[in-house]
């Protein structure tokens, strides 16, 4: 009995040893994991017609209604099926899509006249008409809708009374005539333009909307360069060329594929494998071993978000209710230190307005950076100078601990952390609070409630004044759900935003915001840190793909290098 | 009218049991996912002004007290209204059956493997018990046992799908025949854990069996090892092996959620993944209901089999 039990765990120890054995064998005679791409293009220089192109997105999309879908995976399809009266282009200028040139602009600001191009016609073969596109913005601003996007149209004149029940339509819309449209606005503001470029006012048929009434975001029917043809929810959503799109030749390919619900690590076996075209979302692994591999660079760009992150600081709670304090933390935190442990996923910043767009300055004066002398010199002359007591820095005055809130999860704490440890050495003594994203954003938006916290923004839209006018308006300070959340209010950059949101001349109103942006650099409500860094990699014969810094990813005037051949490299 | 009685009176019984484990489940799924956070702010996202929350807790009846709130979910379950996503407009119901149909495809393909490859190993190692080839095997059903399915899967996907092309990388294809094939790996590696389970079980209650008497006594009479071993030890080492099949129900359906996000397979473990990032509260009740009444129905189904196979069993009823 004895001699049979040790015979058998001899056996068990051996056959492990054997199958750790031949799985090491068995791993070595795997194929090589690719390091190039599996195909190549087949070397066409000029745009080809024809193809598929299959993309993936790890989410379902939402919606394909433009009034109320305000998603990136919804957006990556409705920018294939409709089209605005204005848009950007790769390098944020307005560009007149839907709109035969830029609007008239009265001189006092307040009212834009477009005329529509010719000839426009929506996927059901009906010409759009002036009035197609009033109809769908009074559709989207309906309280029945509520859309989200309603509130970037209340410059509008008789929104608020549309919105009440009050009149039949928005007094602001106006349809001169079948091929013209006119917007009046309660008072000048440039930024309206911005409004116009969103999906949420782009036009979609009546008499579709109201065949498919709650299925129409199920059946959408639009004006853009491709049709809907199927969305099977949780699976594939597929679109095809649009044979009577308005822009002579255009699109180039005959169908878009986006896979929905594909993770990330498997979505990146297939792109490797050839079977998907396009990735912008990848596992962090997967992401740092791309960028070591020399045969995919050529493909691939690292482009920052229109977002802004950094150390927010309650200027109504001691101690961040003094200047010298948050101009302190401001000199505290290490960015560059940031960026190394962030795998250099994100690209350091000292201003309140991200790179790549207006209002960024790359010479501000002022522009917030680390230099842990002057963070110590600006705590001595408020009163709280630094000193070092059993091998740590003790700030004389503000011994008590303070508590920074941040996201739940990994990277919430990890830049918990990194501010715990950069303020630190100012002698603050920092403690992590983490807390549901939901619970976070109720309480850091409740005055007198967080006083340090992790915080961000990104771009509805690419104008400053998404930002600035958000962020450190007084205006946007609210008991509850307020936007500004370091409740900073400072009546000169409130009149210079002011005098700004009305200019409409162009130099003059960024001179205007890049006056705003240093006294709020100066005066530090926030200790601006970084915005994200995207990457995004496309297959060699994927042709014509642009980054678009607002509409990411957009797949609209992609072409296909085809046939694709075997990559021998 | 007697020979019914007894029978309807069991199955009332078992009916009635069931229903009040959905029930109990339902009443803790719904006050834990009510507790945490506030689904409208989830829903909207960081832009929406009170007023949309406001209009948004209304239309889904979230501005109730959470007693009436409870009352109305539980008076729409008894009629299996569960109510409509939050995320889109479909109903639960609708979404739900689509998923569902995909999932147990998985699951039935999965249980295939399980009992097929777990009976094979089982039986082979139960007649050579104490050799080297037991030995192996059941240490490989060990390792099989105490490997999470998310890394099983990973490896699967990595190995023979990326890199050997055996497979297709994750997914669900196009046609029925391409739904088969993407969902081959899947299954097997959902398979893995039961497999292991049934061999080991097999294997010992085999064993156990084959030392009793009507085995000795079938051998002596000559009959062939094929048919002591399929007739007269199988069958009766079986009965154990059918209520694991039930019992395993919960498992398959909990490694469905890790494995269907693995491999991007889109049925319910997907669908219940989605809702949890997404908060949507009726989606995810929905498929906790789902789930909860197909485990029930799985483990009276396995009761009934059992009770079948097992001529003492029927016995004792009639």
């Amino acid at each position: 009995m004895r001699s049979t039990r040790r015979a058998e765990d001899i056996a068990g120890v051996v056959g492990l040893g054997v199958m750790l054995g031949l799985g090491t064998l068995a791993w070595q005679a795997l194929p090589p994991v690719p390091t190039a791409p599996a195909f190549v293009g087949a070397g066409h220089t000029t745009p080809q017609r024809g193809g598929t192109l299959v993309v993936h997105h790890e989410d379902d999309a939402r919606s394909y209604d433009p009034a109320i879908a305000y998603d990136e995976i919804s957006s990556m399809g409705l920018k294939l099926m409709n089209e605005t009266l204005l848009d950007y282009t790769t390098e944020l200028e307005f560009e007149p899509r839907l709109a035969e040139s830029m609007p008239v602009e009265s001189a006092d600001g307040r009212v834009f006249t477009f005329t529509l191009r010719q000839g426009i016609r929506f996927h059901n073969g009906r010409l759009l008409e002036a009035e197609d596109i009033r109809y769908s913005m009074e559709r989207m601003l309906h309280p029945d809708q509520s859309s989200p996007g309603a509130i970037f149209y209340e410059a509008l004149e008789g929104c608020a009374d549309y919105q009440a029940g009050r009149s039949e339509h928005v007094r602001g819309i106006q349809v001169l005539d079948a091929r013209t449209i006119r917007f009046v606005l309660r008072e000048p503001q440039q930024t309206f333009l911005n409004a116009l470029a969103l999906n949420f006012a782009a036009p979609v048929p009546r008499e579709a909307v109201e065949a498919m009434g709650d299925h129409f975001a199920r059946h959408p029917v639009g004006v853009g360069a491709f049709r809907f043809e199927s969305w099977e929810p949780g699976l594939r959503a597929t679109f095809v060329r649009n044979p009577d799109f308005f822009l002579e030749g255009q699109p180039y390919l005959d169908r878009i594929v986006i896979e929905l619900n594909l993770n990330r690590g498997p979505a990146f076996l297939r792109f490797q494998a050839g079977d998907l075209d396009h990735m912008h979302r990848f596992a962090p692994t997967d992401n740092l071993w791309l960028h070591r591999q020399e045969a995919w660079q050529p493909t691939l760009v690292d482009t920052p978000n229109l977002d802004m992150w950094g150390v927010g600081m309650n200027t109504e709670i001691a101690p961040f209710d003094e200047l010298h304090v948050r101009r302190a933390v401001a000199f505290a935190i290490n960015r560059a230190a940031w960026r190394r442990a962030r795998a250099n996923r994100l690209l350091v910043l000292g201003q309140p307005i991200p790179a790549n767009m207006p209002g960024h300055f790359d010479d501000l004066e002022g522009e917030q950076h680390y230099d842990l002398d002057a963070a110590r010199e600006e705590m001595r002359a408020g009163g709280h100078p630094v000193a070092r007591v059993d091998g740590r820095f003790v700030a004389r005055g503000l011994e008590a601990p303070i508590e920074v809130w941040v996201g739940a999860g990994d990277t919430g704490r990890s830049y918990g952390e990194l501010i715990q440890n950069d303020l630190a050495a100012i002698g603050l003594t920092i403690e992590i609070r983490q807390v549901a994203f939901p619970i976070y954003l109720d309480q850091t938006s409740r005055r007198h409630t967080v006083s340090l916290f992790l915080t961000g923004w990104s771009a509805d839209y690419p104008d400053p004044s998404n930002f600035l006018d958000t962020l450190f308006h007084s205006r946007s300070i609210h008991e509850t759900a307020s936007e500004n959340r370091t409740f900073y209010s400072n009546a000169e950059v409130d009149a210079l935003l002011d005098r700004a949101r009305v200019e409409s001349h162009r130099e003059a109103r960024m001179a205007l915001y890049r006056q705003a942006e240093e006294i709020i650099v100066h005066d530090a409500p926030w200790a601006f840190a970084f915005s994200n860094l995207v990457t995004d990699v496309w297959q060699p014969y994927v042709r014509g793909y642009e980054v678009h810094p607002v509409w990411r990813p957009l797949y609209r005037d992609v072409w296909l290098d085809l046939p694709r051949v075997e990559n021998t490299p | 009218m007697s020979a019914w009685r007894e029978p309807l009176l069991k199955f009332a019984m078992r009916l009635s049991r069931s229903v009040f484990v959905v029930w109990v489940a339902m009443t803790l799924v719904f006050f834990a996912v009510h507790g945490v956070g506030d689904p409208a702010s989830a829903t909207l996202g960081s832009h929406a002004r009170a007023e949309q929350v406001q209009a948004f807790r209304a239309r889904h009846g979230l501005d109730q007290p959470l007693l009436q709130q409870y009352g109305n979910f539980i008076a729409g379950m008894t009629h299996f209204d569960l109510g409509s996503s939050w995320r889109d407009q479909r109903t639960v119901a609708e979404v739900i059956a689509v998923r569902l149909t995909r999932t147990l495809t998985l699951m039935t393909m999965a249980l295939f493997f399980e009992v097929l490859f777990g009976m094979l190993i089982g039986i082979a190692t139960a007649l050579r018990r104490g050799t080297l080839f037991d030995s192996f095997a059941m240490g490989v059903a060990f390792l099989g046992v105490s490997t999470p399915s998310f890394f099983l899967g990973l490896l699967a996907l990595h190995v023979l799908a990326a890199r050997l092309r055996l497979f297709p990388v994750g997914g669900y294809g196009v046609d029925t025949l391409d739904h088969l094939r993407h969902a081959l790996l899947p299954a097997m590696v959902l398979a893995a854990l039961g497999t292991a389970t049934y061999a080991r079980l097999l294997r010992s209650e085999m064993i156990e069996v084959l030392s009793r008497d009507h085995v000795r006594m079938a051998k002596a009479k000559g009959l062939s090892s094929m048919r002591v071993v399929f007739v007269h030890v199988v069958r009766n080492a079986l009965p154990p092996i059918i209520t694991l099949v039930g019992l395993s129900l919960p498992s398959l359906v909990a490694g469905a959620v890790v494995t269907e996000t693995v491999f991007a397979w889109p049925g319910m473990g997907l669908l219940a993944m989605e809702s949890i990032q997404s908060f949507d509260l009726p989606m995810l009740l929905g498929i906790v209901f789902v789930s909860t009444v197909t485990v029930q129905v799985g483990n009276g189904l396995a009761e009934w089999v059992v009770h079948r196979l097992d001529p003492r069993l029927r016995a004792s009823q009639s």
